[in-house]
């Protein structure tokens, strides 16, 4: 894949470079400001952009709205956020647009590197990879309106498909046979209103339900 | 009282001598500290009218006198903090009265990990900078206004009535020293008069120093007020600091030196034992996750990076997902206030709600953000139990006194049975 790589710092900068070059990825390019970054995205096309949360020159989420412009120039430009913390509010932004390609990783994620590759092709082909952490937080608190009519299986299994998980990988997580998670999945999307709709992705649409259901009262 | 038991030498009338000569040196260094000033800036005219400076200064030249107010300006300022302290010095020792200065006490600087010295203010290289740095703010103090206007006042109160002593006996004496009667006899009236005066002259520094340079009483209590606000906030910065300090030891830095174990063994074995070495590869690799997550609570903790990089209404959002309430947020994401008092501001709130969590017996709160003419609000209410108070000591007398230090004030209202409502108010020029 033709990467773009936004990190302003030098030692992951290279870092990343050798682990992308190892699994015979390509970076076209580099920036190290967001703006550059920006300009990197557009320009190149990559299949995928790897992009920091704080960069210069602001040194505040100067990345992650370099990411999000890209993003507006380019829908479905898919992109993969690293970043030294994971926080809702950002997963919540980076997925609003609802055309999938997103992923947003801690930076400690690249240590495990096959699930770390695995994360980046399914970003690139559209789907999501939520780390973790973003959504266990989530699992931790009392459901709300829409989601409150979830069953506790079904609530387990929309984590997991935030977290970008296939139907077969949900599965395998669950010990549960794919025809269940996907009847399962069904009844999710039916009780939070998801109509199934070509044009639209509606697993990305039940995360971002899922991720909001956290502020809604 | 020593006066007293040991009794001066010689009478009444060697003791009126002595008051009389003490006074015309008293009132001569008073009126000589009080017209440094004058006289420096007095100096130019004078040499140039000498032709010394080689400039081109005259009386009736415009220029002449605005360089002089050029030349006035900075000398006052420069000089009026010595000025005052001579002043305060020689007022001590001769009327016992202590006259504070009512400076700010200089914080000690605290040296920080990263080997910078922090004085509260700014970060610099070294102890002497963060001190020096310190000094350089007193400017900003009013005590410091305060002694220059005294340095001006002076000039013209005391400047004036202390000269005379000491100028009437330079008078008196070139008067006795010429040969003529009538000079003489004026000479002598004078010298009478310049004793007699000498007594009472240097004693009005007292009552006007007391009223243009002593610190005023309510500004003294606010001073004290200060004094304590800045020892909780050290108390408070020194703890954390602690904190932090021994997180790290036994956190991440301890983690490391596994960490850096692991990767000397598994270097050993590679060769020979190879799954060995992946045993320690891969214990090194969770020991560098785990630093990292150790790392990621403990920036969280000192300082939230939401905070830095969306402000306070969206970092307050993300706290509110931490509690195991349902908070509703109101207010302007893009609210920006300086950084510390949106530190005090977040850190308060996080306590609000940690609160609300523990007592109120209710899941759902809510908090207000709101900043308009200067003036930013923050409120969180919730329609649990109520009977929330200030007691000394306890946590909400804590956050009101960190918030102090921002001239915010807390405002409860929660009567038995609830609601609460806890309002934060802080000016944010």
């Amino acid at each position: 894949m033709r990467i773009v790589l936004a990190e302003d710092q030098f030692l992951l900068r290279e870092g990343l470079t050798r682990l992308l070059d190892s699994f015979g990825h390509e970076v076209v390019a580099v920036a190290c400001t967001g703006p550059d970054a920006q300009e990197a995205l557009v320009r190149h096309r990559p299949d995928i952009g790897v992009v920091d949360v704080r960069m210069p020159p602001e040194n505040t989420d100067d990345g992650l709205r370099a990411a999000l412009a890209a993003r507006r120039e380019i829908p479905g430009l898919p992109i993969l956020v690293l970043s030294q913390h994971v926080e809702q509010l950002y997963a919540r932004e980076l997925l609003a647009d609802g055309a999938g390609g997103v992923g947003y990783l801690l930076k400690d994620r690249v240590f495990d590197a096959a699930e770390f590759s695995e994360s980046l092709e399914r970003v690139a082909s559209g789907g999501t990879a939520l780390d973790p952490v973003v959504v266990a937080r989530l699992l931790d608190r009392p459901a709300s309106t829409r989601l409150a009519t979830l069953t506790e299986r079904e609530r387990e299994m929309l984590a997991l498909m935030a977290q970008g998980l296939s139907n077969n990988a949900i599965a395998r997580a669950l010990h549960l046979s794919e025809g269940a998670v996907s009847k399962y999945t069904t009844s999710t999307f039916d009780k939070l209103g998801l109509a199934a709709d070509p044009s639209t992705n509606r697993r990305v649409l039940a995360v971002i339900a899922y991720l909001e259901d956290a502020e809604r009262l | 009282m020593l006066a007293q038991k040991k009794p001066m030498p010689g009478t009444t009338a060697g003791r009126v001598a002595r008051s009389a000569v003490l006074g015309v040196l008293r009132s001569s260094a008073f009126a000589a500290c009080a017209l440094l000033v004058p006289f420096l800036v007095a100096l130019v005219p004078v040499l140039a009218a000498f032709g010394l400076l080689g400039s081109p200064w005259s009386w009736s030249n415009a220029w002449s006198w605005a360089a002089l107010a050029l030349i006035a300006v900075p000398v006052t300022l420069a000089l009026a903090h010595p000025v005052a302290g001579i002043f305060r010095q020689l007022i001590r020792r001769w009327t016992s009265v202590h006259m504070e200065a009512g400076f700010r006490e200089l914080p000690e600087p605290v040296r920080l990990s990263t080997g910078y010295w922090w004085n509260g203010s700014s970060y610099e290289r070294s102890y002497e900078d963060a001190r020096m740095d310190l000094r350089a703010r007193r400017i900003a103090e009013p005590a410091y206004w305060r002694e220059v206007r005294w340095a001006v006042i002076a000039a013209a109160t005391v400047g004036v009535v202390c000269a005379i002593p000491g100028v009437a006996l330079i008078c008196a004496l070139c008067l006795l020293l010429s040969a003529s009667p009538l000079p003489t006899a004026l000479g002598v009236l004078l010298l009478a008069a310049c004793f007699a005066v000498a007594p009472w002259t240097w004693r009005i520094v007292l009552p006007l120093a007391q009223r243009w340079l002593a610190p005023s009483a309510d500004r003294e209590r606010s001073a004290a007020e200060l004094k304590s606000q800045r020892a909780e906030l050290s108390a408070a910065h020194d703890a954390e600091i602690r904190r932090i300090e021994r997180d790290l030891h036994d956190g991440a830095q301890a983690r490391l030196v596994s960490v850096g174990l692991d990767l000397a063994a598994a270097e050993r074995l590679i060769r020979t034992d190879p799954d060995r070495a992946e045993v320690m590869l891969r214990s090194a690799r969770d020991g560098t996750r785990a630093s990292l997550s150790e790392l990621r609570d403990l920036v969280h903790g000192v300082y939230p990076p939401v905070l830095i990089e969306r402000g306070l209404v969206p970092a307050i959002r993300t706290a509110a997902l931490d509690t195991r309430l349902r908070v509703a947020v109101t207010g302007d994401d893009r609210l920006r206030l300086p950084s510390p008092l949106a530190a005090a501001l977040y850190f308060a709130v996080r306590e609000l709600l940690a609160n609300v969590a523990k007592h109120a017996g209710t899941a759902e709160a809510s908090v207000r953000v709101a900043a308009e003419g200067g003036l930013v609000t923050v409120t969180v209410s919730d329609a649990g139990s109520g009977g929330a108070s200030l007691r000394p000591g306890q946590g909400l007398d804590g956050v009101r006194r960190r918030l102090e230090a921002f001239d915010a004030t807390l405002d409860i209202r929660s009567p038995a049975g609830g609601p609460t409502e806890i309002t934060v108010r802080a000016p944010c020029a």
